[in-house]
């Protein structure tokens, strides 16, 4: 993954889409869907909504009381053996892991997939260092072996063929590999266990953290995330401080949540709690354990009221799959580590507006991850909230709109306020557009409008709108229009006259 | 802690603090009835032992009930000569001890890991046996709490898993199965084997966990 993004160019990204993006995308998520829906039936509708609604309280009651759950779970992390930092910002959460990788000598470092990791850009700054980090998740895997970016949160490389993971294998472990996914995962499987066995530290997220007993809770299909957590001698996870939960009772709602809206399990293979580390020689696991409480904007986002809710995100993925912009474009086009519905709101406020203006227009508001959010976030309301604060600013952030569209929606409405300014425009571009003018299209435009001409043609500007209108319409002139007209008026006359007579109330007609 | 710490510490929970416009902090909070649900209730034994049974072979894994302890021998002797095995990793409690596993394994030409096994030598295992400390039949998971004679290697690292349990294990809900889970360093709820759907969405199973998960009802008898 990239370092954090300058600018996202939500439009332009769409122009670099792969051509079967789409369709493996897709693919994925209309799978998932499918077998979410069939879980919830059989689960049951109505005790699915009151578990919806549980977890929406249940979230947004821990975040009303952030500050005092985390410093519970601080307690009982160190309680329990394990040692709890703090990271303000990205930078200093990396540094903090760095830190703790130098202090044990560690060359070689295993990861499970996590989005925090991915936030604050770990592997980068680990590598630059010298310690050469492993994906261990088998999507992952495959994307940090092929250098391109994950496109589903869920399955990073579901854009990748079963021939082209095998081409991958053979240029990169140079192991002849049939495309076969059970012979790839073999093969991956093999290479993994090497490193697994090698590595100095195990590197992870958190799906959740539960402050009543300090525990961190992975939540994981591949068994990679016990891997990472197991056999090496030093674990660190680095865990957003929305995660928190405040006891094992919260967890049992949200672990029911989960998996069945994320991938159509009822639970994944693997739910780990760890609490602190290994407490026997016997039982293996880590000797020691840290953990990376990292706001990075979160706090900031809990103040304002309407996008707080933001933070309720249990990372299922369901926006991504119910979402008509996300099945269209995949992954890569939103720029950053969230992609989708979530990611629309996350990285405006995580990045700021300044970076993400683009996202929260990247939506048509029909509110379908909100009818699939399994703690009932109003993402179409945060999204609104958002465009608001890319134009017009608000306590968090002064409007960002570029001044390019701000200056030309402006004259643009003075333009319109003036009928004889409007049509010397329209007359002018009829003028000016000759050059570039093919029949009835306008094929190339010099930029900053070829980026829509690279993609499509540009209609050619015909007459004045109204007058052509006025040639147009089906009544014609003169006298024809006058009886047609008149006509009109009769007919509508009638359709009043009886519509009026039947809404008359039954009484009265009777007495009538 | 160290001076960053005590800092960073500091300024994240004024930051939450203010932004929840607090000054101080929050008395310890109870948690609103609205965001509990109810537990499910267990149903008869029999019915729930084949939810059970149903839920692990629909998930992949294999599902076999003995009628006591007399019959392990010639399980184990099957699984021995279907799966290849060779070494084995077991949890050492009083329980699965009384069974004799040792001995059988041994009689079978198996070697068993001694508790103080490097992970080089335990990633030579092909498989590994475990008890059970509550099964969910609604999901078919098994609840293993690790320990000292509890590796957590046993059910993750060798390609077959065996969690051999008794009924008296059955539990109803999760919220009781995570009850029992505080007081260890770590606890695992397994619900089928290892599996990924990662490439082209095709279900593969056995990527870093067992390919083969066996659970074994022991009717009578302890585990």
């Amino acid at each position: 993954m990239s370092r954090a993004p300058v600018r996202i160019d939500f439009r332009g990204n769409t122009q670099q889409i792969e051509p079967h993006m789409a369709e493996a995308v897709q693919r994925a998520t209309a799978k998932f869907l499918g077998k979410r829906e069939m879980l919830i039936d059989e689960y049951g509708r109505d005790r699915w909504e009151s578990l919806r609604q549980a977890g929406h309280e249940l979230r947004l009651h821990t975040l009303m009381h952030l500050d005092y759950y985390l410093a519970l779970l601080e307690e009982r992390v160190t309680e329990a053996g394990g040692h709890v930092h703090w990271a303000r910002d990205a930078e200093e959460a990396r540094r903090l892991v760095l830190e703790i990788a130098q202090q044990h000598g560690v060359r070689r470092a295993v990861k499970v997939k996590s989005m925090a990791t991915e936030e604050i850009n770990l592997n980068e700054s680990l590598q630059d260092a010298g310690i050469a980090v492993r994906e261990t998740d088998l999507g992952e895997y495959i994307v940090q072996l092929a250098g391109v970016m994950p496109s589903h949160i869920i399955v990073p490389a579901v854009h990748l063929t079963k021939e082209g993971i095998a081409d991958l294998f053979h240029d990169k472990l140079g192991i002849d590999a049939p495309p076969e996914p059970t012979k790839l995962t073999e093969i991956a499987r093999g290479r993994l266990r090497e490193e697994f066995l090698a590595a100095e530290m195990g590197i992870s997220g958190g799906n959740f953290m539960v402050a009543e007993t300090g525990a961190l809770v992975l939540v994981t299909n591949e068994g990679n995330g016990r891997m990472c957590t197991t056999l090496p001698p030093l674990h660190v996870a680095v865990v957003g401080i929305e995660k928190v939960l405040p006891d094992l009772e919260s967890l049992a709602i949200v672990l029911q949540l989960l998996p069945r809206n994320a991938t159509g399990q009822k639970l994944t293979s693997y739910t780990t709690l760890l609490t602190g580390p290994r407490r026997s020689a016997g039982e293996g696991g880590a000797e020691e354990f840290h953990l990376v409480l990292l706001d990075n904007g979160r706090s900031q986002i809990l103040a304002d009221e309407v996008t707080r809710e933001t933070l309720l995100c249990i990372r299922c993925g369901a926006c991504l799959n119910v979402c008509p912009v996300y099945n269209n474009v995949g992954g890569h086009a939103y720029g950053w580590v969230y992609p989708g519905p979530i990611g629309a709101i996350l990285a405006p406020q995580l990045l700021g507006t300044a970076v993400a203006a683009d996202l929260p227009f990247a939506s048509s508001l029909c509110g379908a991850c909100a009818d699939v959010c399994p703690v009932k976030i109003p993402i179409p309301e945060i999204l609104l909230r958002l465009r608001r604060r890319v134009v017009e600013g608000d306590e968090t952030g002064p409007a960002v709109l570029a001044s390019a569209p701000r200056l030309a929606g402006i004259a643009g409405s003075a333009v319109m306020a003036m009928p004889r300014l409007y049509e010397f425009g329209t007359q002018l571009l009829r003028v000016v557009q000759a050059p570039l003018r093919r029949g009835s299209w306008l094929p190339a435009l010099p930029p900053p409008a070829n980026r829509w001409t690279d993609v499509r043609p540009f209609m050619a500007f015909g007459a004045d709108f109204r007058q052509g209108w006025r040639q147009r319409t089906p009544l014609g002139r003169g006298r024809d229009r006058r009886r047609k007209i008149a006509l009109a008026l009769g007919a509508s006359a009638f359709a009043a006259i009886v519509a009026a007579l039947l809404r008359r109330p039954p009484g009265r007609r009777a007495h009538g | 802690m160290t001076p960053q710490t005590v800092t960073a510490r500091t300024e994240i929970l004024d930051k939450v603090r203010a932004a929840l416009g607090r000054t101080t902090a929050a008395p310890a909070p109870h948690v609103p009835e609205a965001a509990r649900i109810p537990a499910r209730a267990a149903g008869a034994r029999e019915v729930e032992l084949d939810r059970l049974a149903r839920e692990i072979t629909h998930l992949g894994g294999h599902v076999r009930r003995l009628a006591g302890p007399a019959d392990l021998a010639a399980a184990l002797a099957e699984l021995v000569a279907a799966e290849g095995v060779s070494r084995a990793l077991l949890w050492q409690t009083p329980a699965l001890r009384a069974l004799g596993l040792t001995e059988i394994l041994a009689g079978l030409g198996v070697e068993v890991m001694p508790s103080d096994a490097s992970l080089r030598q335990i990633a030579t295992c092909e498989l590994g046996i475990t008890g059970v400390d509550a099964v969910l039949p609604e999901t078919g998971t098994l609840v293993l709490r690790a320990g000292a004679e509890r590796p957590r290697t046993a059910s993750l690292v060798p390609r077959v898993h065996l969690a051999i349990l008794t009924p008296d294990v059955l539990l109803a809900s999760l919220q009781a199965a995570l009850a029992e889970s505080r007081d260890v360093a770590c606890a695992t709820l397994i619900t089928g084997p290892s599996r990924t759907s990662d490439i082209e969405l095709t279900l593969t199973i056995g990527v870093h966990g067992p390919k083969a998960l066996y659970a074994w009802v022991l009717e009578t008898g302890e585990a």
